[in-house]
């Protein structure tokens, strides 16, 4: 007896739960809910909270997540308005605006499908966009031609018109460029003038340098002759300033002129043979006149 | 009641065939990954339902066989003929002897390979499966999992009850299976409620559990085939099928296991364990404690201990509680599914990193190079470029379209650390907040890149893009409702591509050699400057010397002439002629002197004045012989 009590309340709990699986539904804080009856909307869409409900088949619930979705686009190449390939990918941020119409537009409300059909709205309006811009609007160190910003803007209002032209439900909450990058072939010929703009640097500093070591010697050499040459000015003057004052004793050999000039002669001559000199004196010349008178070899004596 | 038997097997079969396909298209229907585990055990069941119902027929055609056998022997009272064993008396005894002997063990290696190539292929589908169950199928497909289970379970608990009796036992494998079959695709329906309600995941991890049953079958199997070779064959005494899998016995009657745990007792302790009040007790108490398992485990879901470092939501069905967060410490609340509780790290610092993925490979690297990859997965960013181009020697067209392009390509490594401030937002403002802050911040890297300058990045711009960065970051996470607080940015790593970083570093290089030969040239130019310093100083004191030389020597001369003027004046000519023959000697005393004593002034002498090279030699008196 006891048993089968046992067996009576396992069984009344499990179809109690079985029931209320059956005849109720929870829509979490986050979610909205539609529900179908007989396959047609019927009600508003559910908060959240407990709600009743009829089993299936006679109503069908279908739970929407609320909050805003994000997926990041493909990393894709377009061609920009300057003929550049150019590839971007970009993350959205949609929300389901209208449950009804969602579940409308895509079979069995899904998710899935839903960012199928935008991705292919936003290929759509990126290679459009893209190609109606340059490079360097894209990527551009003078901030006041980059145009990020806007196109940015550009692609997630082409997104939202698209939407809201086919009425899907759903709403581009925000959107934002997330990579930029260049075609494998296109990088290495960015590589390529990256190395180029560095020897440029190379070159320069190599032969500015050599430039300015010469015009440091060269500048050293001027000041250096300038120093010298004032330095044999300088010498000039002062040598000269002695024989200014050697000449004030010229007065004194004045006195007697004739023997000045003979000292000055002697003197002359004496510095004139200090050298190797080779001389020839007849027998007239003082001392040599003493040889005057002395027997020879010579013929006739 | 042999009739009976086999109108049981049919029925087995028939209802195993049934719900097999039923199941199969329920399956299929809500994409379940259990559900396929659910269905290919079925099928083993319709296999097996089928070999004892085949068997089941052989056994009641040797019956008869037999009866007619006994019946003939009877009228001619002849029993000699029909003692005999051969094959063409007892046609229906030697087909079932034949299919025991081969189609038995063959069927049960068939079995085996199902079992064991099932578990595993099963096994790797669902590792490689990616598209789940259909949420909006999970109500009809729980019915009628339901119903199948329910189905089952009525008619296999009615047919391993008959299949007890002796007579019955060839019911036995089939039975079991169904009765097995009712629970698993019960399961099967929790599952897919567990789908349904909050648990995604409990679908995939029933189907693993199911792939491991179905392992553990095929490893009975072959336990079996192995055994049944060295099994003793005693003559009269019946075998159980190879077929019949003990594990799906004790699967679809769990009670048996009490009955030979309690026979296995009673053989050991050699007196009635079974009959104890303790076991007795225990045997009667089992579900209530299940029960009360049960109940123990809805009563924990009632308390909830939210650990330091974290945050709980609290939802009441479905909705936000009164007071929705929970602080770290014990929360009494409602059983599941009333209340629900989801914890988030709120205190703890989290980090993600953009333009690289982090590896143990460049965690262990002690010097980070700009030549070298710092980690092994790097990206390139664009970023702009004020440099004009100049490249004049490339031709293709690639080329010529950068050329035009002012980009240049940097790669960056910047962690990112943040934390949860607002659970609530964190929580119920986006789907998936930590790749939205991942998007956010790569977003907000390339932007900042864009319009940046390559040269002013690796530079002087870093201070400035830590702090433009994480401004910016934090204020699109503010924007998009994330709850978060951006803690830290840290922009570590800035460089070139590896591929052009070398050509980076000769620039520096470079740089250094100009400065080098600035350097020598300096050094030189000093020496220059400080020699002619040297040499004017050294030209003016000689002047200076020179000078003084000049003054002094002709006041001397003076002074000496003024003495000279008396000695002249005193003897003219003495004088004169003494001063130069004084000279004389001295001055003329290191030059040659040829003195010619000639009368005959009309004389020619010839002298050779040409300078000698060896004056020394030529200079030598040579003796001469002459007499």
């Amino acid at each position: 007896m006891k048993r089968n009590f046992i067996t009576l309340i396992t069984a009344a709990v499990l179809i109690i739960i079985f029931v209320l699986l059956l005849f109720t539904f929870q829509v979490r804080y986050s979610e909205v809910a539609v529900v179908t009856t007989f396959g047609r909307i019927t009600g508003a869409p559910r908060e959240p909270g407990l709600h009743l409900r009829w089993p299936w088949p006679i109503q069908q619930v279908y739970k929407f997540d609320q909050r805003t979705q994000n997926f990041d686009d493909k990393f894709s190449e377009n061609l920009t308005g300057d003929s550049i390939t150019l590839l971007s990918s970009v993350y959205v941020g949609w929300r389901i605006s209208d449950p009804a119409a969602f579940l409308n537009s895509f079979r069995n409300g899904s998710v899935a499908a839903a960012q199928s059909q935008l991705q292919s709205i936003l290929t759509s309006a990126k290679s459009a966009v893209v190609g109606s811009n340059t490079l360097a609007d894209f990527v551009n160190a003078d901030t006041k031609q980059l145009r990020f910003d806007q196109i940015q803007n550009e692609i997630e209002q082409m997104v939202q018109d698209e939407l809201q032209t086919n009425s899907y439900g759903i709403q581009v909450v925000f959107l934002g460029i997330k990579q930029l990058g260049l075609p494998e072939s296109v990088t290495q010929a960015v590589f390529d003038r990256m190395k180029a703009e560095r020897n440029i640097l190379i070159s320069q500093a190599q032969n500015e340098g050599q430039k300015e070591a010469i015009m440091i010697r060269a500048n050293a050499d001027r000041q250096a002759n300038i120093t010298l040459a004032n330095a044999r000015a300088e010498a000039t003057r002062i040598e000269g300033e002695g024989v200014a004052e050697a000449a004030q004793t010229l007065r004194i050999f004045q006195q007697n002129p004739d023997l000045a000039v003979f000292l000055l002669r002697v003197n002359a001559l004496q510095q004139s043979l200090n050298q190797k000199s080779t001389l020839i004196f007849d027998q007239r010349t003082p001392p040599f006149d003493l040889f005057q008178g002395i027997p020879t070899n010579m013929p006739g004596h | 009641m042999e009739r009976n038997v086999q109108k049981h097997g049919l029925v087995n079969l028939a209802a195993a065939l049934v719900i097999f396909l039923a199941a199969f298209g329920a399956t299929l229907y809500v994409n379940s990954q259990a559900g396929q585990a659910a269905s290919l055990f079925l099928g083993l069941g319709v296999l097996v339902a089928f070999a004892s119902w085949f068997q089941m027929r052989l056994e009641e055609n040797e019956r008869l066989e037999k009866l007619e056998v006994e019946e003939l022997a009877r009228r001619r009272g002849e029993t000699t003929l029909f003692e005999s064993k051969d094959a063409e008396v007892f046609p229906a005894q030697r087909a079932r002897e034949q299919f025991e002997k081969f189609f038995v063990p063959g069927f049960s290696v068939l079995l085996l390979l199902l079992e064991g190539g099932g578990a595993y292929l099963l096994w790797r589908w669902i590792s490689q499966t990616t598209s789940g169950m259909a949420p909006e199928r999970a109500m009809p497909a729980l019915a009628f999992f339901g119903i199948f289970a329910l189905v089952l379970f009525l008619v296999g608990r009615f047919s391993v009850t008959i299949a007890r009796l002796e007579q019955h036992r060839l019911l036995r494998p089939g039975a079991s299976f169904l009765l097995a079959g009712a629970y698993i695709c019960f399961v099967t329906a929790l599952g897919i409620a567990g789908v349904k309600t909050e648990f995604p995941r409990i679908d995939a991890y029933l189907a693993r559990a199911l792939c491991v049953l179905l392992g553990l079958m095929a490893a009975e199997t072959f336990l079996t085939l192995l055994l049944e070779i060295y099994r003793p064959r005693v003559k009269g005494k019946v075998a159980r099928p190879l077929y019949d899998s003990r594990l799906v016995g004790l699967l679809a009657q769990p009670e048996s296991l009490f009955t030979t745990a309690a026979q296995a007792l009673d053989y050991q302790f050699g007196f009635k364990v079974s009959e104890t009040w303790f076991f007795q007790m225990l045997r009667r108490s089992l579900p209530v404690l299940f029960l009360a398992q049960l109940a123990a485990l809805l009563l924990s879901t009632c308390v909830v201990f939210i650990d330091p470092g974290e945050q709980g939501v609290l939802e009441h069905f479905g909705r936000l509680a009164a007071r929705p967060v929970l602080e770290p410490g014990g929360h009494l609340l409602w059983p599941w599914p009333i209340d629900k509780v989801r914890r988030y790290r709120t205190g703890q610092i989290q980090t993600f990193e953009v333009g690289y993925v982090p590896d143990a490979q460049s965690q262990a690297a002690k010097t980070l190079l700009w030549s070298v990859a710092h980690y092994t997965t790097e990206v390139n960013f664009l970023v702009g470029n004020r440099q004009p181009a100049t490249l004049t020697n490339q031709t293709d067209n690639s080329r010529d379209q950068v050329k035009m392009a002012p980009i240049g390509l940097i790669d960056i490594s910047i962690p990112i650390q943040y934390q949860i401030t607002n659970v609530l937002d964190w929580a119920y403002q986006i789907a998936n907040p930590t790749n939205l802050l991942k998007d956010v911040a790569t977003h907000e890297v390339v932007r900042f890149l864009a319009g940046s300058d390559l040269n002013s990045v690796l530079s002087e711009s870093r201070v400035e893009a830590t702090r433009l960065l994480s401004e910016r970051i934090q204020n699109d996470a503010d924007r998009h409702r994330l709850g978060v607080k951006i803690l830290f940015v840290g922009v570590q790593d800035l460089h070139p591509p590896v591929k052009v970083a070398g050509d980076y570093e000769n620039v520096v290089a470079a740089e250094q050699e100009r400065i080098a030969t600035n350097n020598f040239a300096h050094a030189d130019a000093i020496q220059t400057n400080a020699l002619a310093d040297a040499q004017a100083f050294a030209d003016v004191n000689q002047a200076q010397a020179v000078r003084q030389q000049t003054e002094l020597s002709a006041f001397a001369r003076a002074d000496l002439f003024t003495n000279q003027i008396a000695a002249y004046e005193a003897a003219p000519s003495v004088y004169r002629q003494r001063v130069y023959f004084q000279m004389f000697p001295e001055a003329t005393a290191n030059s040659r002197k040829y003195i010619l004593l000639v009368t005959n002034t009309h004389d020619v002498v010839i002298f050779d004045l040409e300078d000698k090279i060896r004056e020394d030699l030529l200079n030598l008196n040579v003796p001469t012989n002459s007499p």
